[in-house]
């Protein structure tokens, strides 16, 4: 043995062998049985995999479908929607009334409705819902969506105009308010503004608000001075209450009690628009658009209230347990009103990404539904597997945007030849291979199944002639002298796949060369939204059963826009349908605006998305449909089936060690 | 001593997470993108209230110090992404669980791999070496992933005594720790059996089977000590391969560690969960290298600790 020399190190090594390595056997031992600890998890009902951990549960920020899965389970909003025609159905309101001028909406909510400690559910959990949704604190990302109601978008952005009435929240809380409410707030009349650009006031207050300001000295504006009339009184207000005699403050707002959503009684609702909007009771029943529990949400403040134990629903499920990356736990609701039709009890939501490891899953009869499989298996999944594997045509459309406001793309020939040049046949059937269908418009031909009376308008058809012709005339003859350009796509196999089809019909057909670009999610938006591309892969999927969805986000203003397309025809004919009271007359707008928008081609649609479930056969009361909505309210499970196919297949009591 | 050298490798450790954290937070705000970007563009005005309700409106000097200020107290914040829960709660759920798959994949690599390379060395030339080199060779060559698809068909699908993924008992377990850990118990064999061989072949060896000491005893009381100084030094790096390399392993058998987290929160722009885990992943790995240069210490009293 080598000779042992310090004699800390002989105290260390002594020490070490037995006591440090029983030491680290037990820690290591310990962690991991701490974390499997609560691994022995009674089984549920039904399990299927959500694609990925959601964001959150809070209705008022949610945004994605795996969201909406869990967020739709939990909450219930005015209105919900039928699982096959998505038409709106009674909700919380039972029945609603709409006004003559389509402009107000009377809501009859239920008395039974309840929120999961037995609190009722009453008009003004909706007034209050929808205002912690509006208000700036809590950046909806929908709220955009909600400013169809009078005056709701001058709450979201805080813009006020003097003689407008705005509300005052105050840093002092009402007395015996909970934690996490709302300050004093306080009513009244803008009067005056003073900040950097000046003093600006209502006549009648001219005089005395110079009079105040002129002893003042004019130092940092950046904090402007509200001048708020308030029961004749006048109060000033300034963010840190700067100058003497201002009143600190935490937000002034338009009032929200001149938007237009009021309560007539505790069981009836009454929200007023600013223009028709035909699809309004569809929004109503959409996720985001749930009450939440003031109770909680003021007792624990957000993201606590989301927490089990803290959180309560009105919905047909409740949150039991949520575990990061791993699954969220439902148990039926049972204040839910219409629990008796409920048949599912404990609900497991896997949060599994990889699509091949879902498709392991389910083969391993681990979870029922898969809500999307791994293109290279669809072919396969048809043949072995057609009473599971259910592909429907969704609302989205795939497609590329063409940036009009680069040479060569700002020449509409150039675009109509490039559209002519891609043969989409072969993208759908040699490249997504999933069951799309050929898109030749914005808007997906499966609307018209939904909004009878909607045509969608074709674009131009694959035809490489009349591509080559154009191309020629618009002085690029065979593709001589035609400025490189490039696609830009996000990172991902399914979009490099088709960019690489696309840029060799473009080079076989047109005799153009294309490059390829290729940058990871966040980069491709941002250089998406800075108009850095030349064309750009895009996709959308409607968030509500209407052309519109589809069609507004190539109007001039739409932040959506990224082509630096704006036809001033086109705004007109999309601000003449959003003020058309009759519904096929509308519609007809809307066609037209299409018609300019596929003969203008700022952008080329591809294909038409396709949901692709794999539902075990015993998955009862599971419904196709074009938003891919799948309410688990209606879902149950065939018990005689599901024993039968579990013994012919030989597994389900495996794992048990 | 000892003392003095873990004093100083604590001051370091501070220095090296503060230059960790200055480095990271202004590469993350550099990259092109932000966290509430969305294919669906929010409306300017509604963006500009996500941003104040981050704070990330302020000058970026005034959030640096505003976040270095909170990590310092050990307030890591909210993720960005998943808006429930704090980045401790995350890093508490997750790491435990990254840690057992990571433990025993290296506990499973270290006796892998030390047996198949003590069996080579001792059994030089023969069948047994040959085919157990082939297969390290192999082994090192594949990467996880494959590892874990054949493992998947065999032990999943044709032989079926694991399940496919998820989380919740200890035969989730085995699998993703075995492929963890299979690239790098070939590594181990091919270390240990040079190393073996290497030693076997000193004199004191040979004073040992002089006195009547057995293969057995003079491989494992007399040789395998040195033999095992290069497997130390490797496992060092090999541990925190395996920390980072799990991500992979992580997504295919859907294991709810910090891997994956790890990855999302830099391409979403999570920008405080991806710092949580920066840091997370700093300290782990200034861990694991202060207890690998404890061990060298260990085994071999000649390396002197500075």
């Amino acid at each position: 043995m080598v000779p042992r020399t310090h004699s800390v190190w002989k105290w260390w090594k002594a020490a070490f062998r037995p006591v440090g390595l029983t030491v680290v056997g037990i820690v290591v031992l310990a962690g991991t049985v701490w974390a499997l600890r609560a691994s022995q998890l009674p089984p549920a009902d039904f399990t299927f995999s959500n694609l990925g951990e959601i964001k959150t549960v809070d209705p008022a920020l949610v945004t994605g479908a795996s969201e909406g899965r869990v967020v739709e389970a939990l909450f219930e909003g005015l209105t919900t929607w039928h699982a096959e025609n998505l038409t709106p159905q009674p909700g919380v309101a039972y029945r609603w009334e709409i006004s003559e001028d389509a402009l107000t909406y009377r809501f009859f909510l239920r008395p039974e409705a309840c929120w999961s400690d037995g609190t009722p559910v009453t008009a003004e959990d909706f007034i209050w819902s929808f205002r912690r949704f509006l208000h700036p604190e809590t950046a909806a990302e929908y709220a955009a969506e909600l400013w169809y109601i009078e005056g709701a978008k001058k709450y979201t952005t805080g813009q006020v105009e003097l003689g407008e009435p705005v509300e005052v929240e105050l840093h002092t809380k009402p007395p015996g308010a909970l934690p996490f409410a709302a300050g004093v707030i306080v009513r009244g009349k803008l009067v005056g503004l003073w900040d950097q650009s000046g003093l600006r006031v209502l006549p009648e207050w001219q005089g005395e608000l110079a009079t105040w300001s002129r002893g003042k000295p004019a130092y940092d504006l950046s904090t402007p001075v509200f001048f708020v009339e308030v029961d004749g009184q006048l109060r000033r207000f300034q963010k840190g209450a700067q100058l003497a005699g201002t009143e600190d403050y935490r937000w002034l707002l338009y009032d929200f009690q001149a938007v237009g959503i009021r309560a007539v009684d505790p069981y009836r609702l009454e929200i007023r628009l600013r223009h028709p909007v035909p699809y309004f009771l569809s929004l109503m029943g959409f996720y985001p658009f749930s009450p939440v529990p003031r109770h909680r949400v003021e007792r624990y403040g957000f993201p606590e209230w989301t927490k089990p134990g803290k959180i309560v629903s009105n919905g047909p499920f409740v949150l039991q347990f949520r575990r990061i990356r791993d699954r969220i736990r439902l148990v039926k609701n049972p204040y839910y009103w219409n629990r008796d039709a409920v048949r599912l009890e404990v609900v497991d939501i896997l949060a599994v990404e990889s699509y091949t490891t879902n498709l392991n899953l389910y083969f391993t009869e681990q979870v029922d539904w898969i809500p999307t499989v791994p293109p290279e298996v669809v072919a396969e999944l048809r043949k072995r597997r057609p009473n599971e594997f259910r592909s429907f045509p969704l609302l989205g459309t795939y497609y590329y945007l063409l940036n009009t406001g680069r040479p060569p793309l700002d020449d509409v020939r150039v675009r109509r030849a490039l559209a002519m040049a891609i043969d989409r046949e072969q993208i759908v059937e040699k490249v997504v291979r999933g069951g799309q269908r050929p898109l030749q418009s914005m808007v997906p031909e499966i609307i018209s199944r939904y909004v009878p009376g909607y045509r969608p308008q074709q674009g131009p058809t694959f035809n490489v002639a009349e591509a080559r012709r154009l191309l020629a005339e618009a002085g690029y003859p065979g593709g001589r002298n035609f400025p490189p350009i490039d696609i830009l796509y996000n990172t991902s196999e399914a979009h490099q796949a088709i960019a690489e089809l696309v840029q060799s019909q473009w080079q076989q057909h047109l005799g153009i060369k294309v490059g390829l670009r290729n940058q990871e999610w966040a980069a491709y938006l941002s250089s998406r939204r800075r108009g850095e591309f030349s064309v750009a892969r895009a996709g959308w999927i409607g968030d509500y059963v209407d052309p519109v969805t589809f069609l507004d986000m190539f109007s001039g203003e739409s932040p959506l826009n990224n082509t630096r397309w704006n036809n001033p025809e086109y705004n007109q004919l999309l601000e003449e349908a959003r003020l058309e009271r009759d519904p096929l007359v509308r519609l007809q707008l809307l066609e037209r605006a299409e018609r300019i928008l596929m003969d203008e081609l700022p952008a080329i649609p591809l294909y038409e998305y396709v949901s692709q479930n794999l539902v075990r056969p015993y998955v009862r009361g599971f419904f196709d449909n074009p938003k891919d909505f799948h309410p688990l309210k209606y879902i149950w499970i065939d018990q005689q089936l599901k024993q039968a196919i579990f013994r012919k297949e030989g597994l389900g009591v495996l794992f048990g060690w | 001593m000892i003392f003095r050298f873990l004093l100083r490798r604590l001051l370091w450790l501070v220095v090296t997470l503060w230059v960790v954290f200055t480095i990271s937070f202004f590469l993350m705000r550099a990259v092109p993108g932000g966290p509430f970007d969305r294919e669906r563009q929010l409306d300017p005005q509604v963006e500009a209230n996500l941003r104040a309700r981050y704070q990330l409106d302020q000058p970026l000097w005034r959030q640096y110090l505003g976040e270095l200020g909170r990590v310092a107290r050990g307030d890591l914040g909210y993720s960005y992404r998943l808006a429930d829960f704090r980045v401790s709660e995350i890093i508490l759920q997750g790491l435990p669980i990254s840690a057992s798959v990571g433990v025993l994949g290296l506990a499973m690599a270290v006796v892998l791999g030390l047996s198949a390379g003590c069996a080579s060395a001792v059994c030089r030339g023969s069948v047994v070496d040959v085919g157990l080199m082939i297969l390290a060779t192999v082994g090192i060559a594949l990467p996880s992933f494959v590892i874990a698809g054949v493992a998947i068909i065999l032990f999943v699908f044709l032989i079926p005594l694991f399940p496919a993924a998820g989380w919740g008992s200890w035969s989730h377990l085995i699998l993703p720790a075995f492929c963890v850990g299979a690239p790098y118990s070939a590594s181990i064999a091919r270390l240990a059996r040079t190393a073996l061989l290497e030693v076997l072949s000193q004199e004191y060896i040979r004073t040992a089977y002089a006195k009547g000491v057995g293969t057995g005893g003079v491989v494992f009381r007399h040789a395998m000590k040195l033999a095992l100084l290069p497997v130390v030094s490797y496992l060092g790096p090999a541990a925190a391969g395996i920390l980072t390399g799990s991500v992979v392993v992580e997504k295919i058998f859907s294991l709810p560690g910090l891997g994956v987290h790890f990855v999302e929160a830099a391409t979403q722009r999570d920008y405080t969960l991806a710092m949580g885990l920066i840091l997370v992943y700093t300290l782990l790995l200034f861990i694991l290298n202060t207890i690998v240069d404890l061990c060298y210490r260990l085994l071999d009293p000649r390396v002197e600790i500075a």
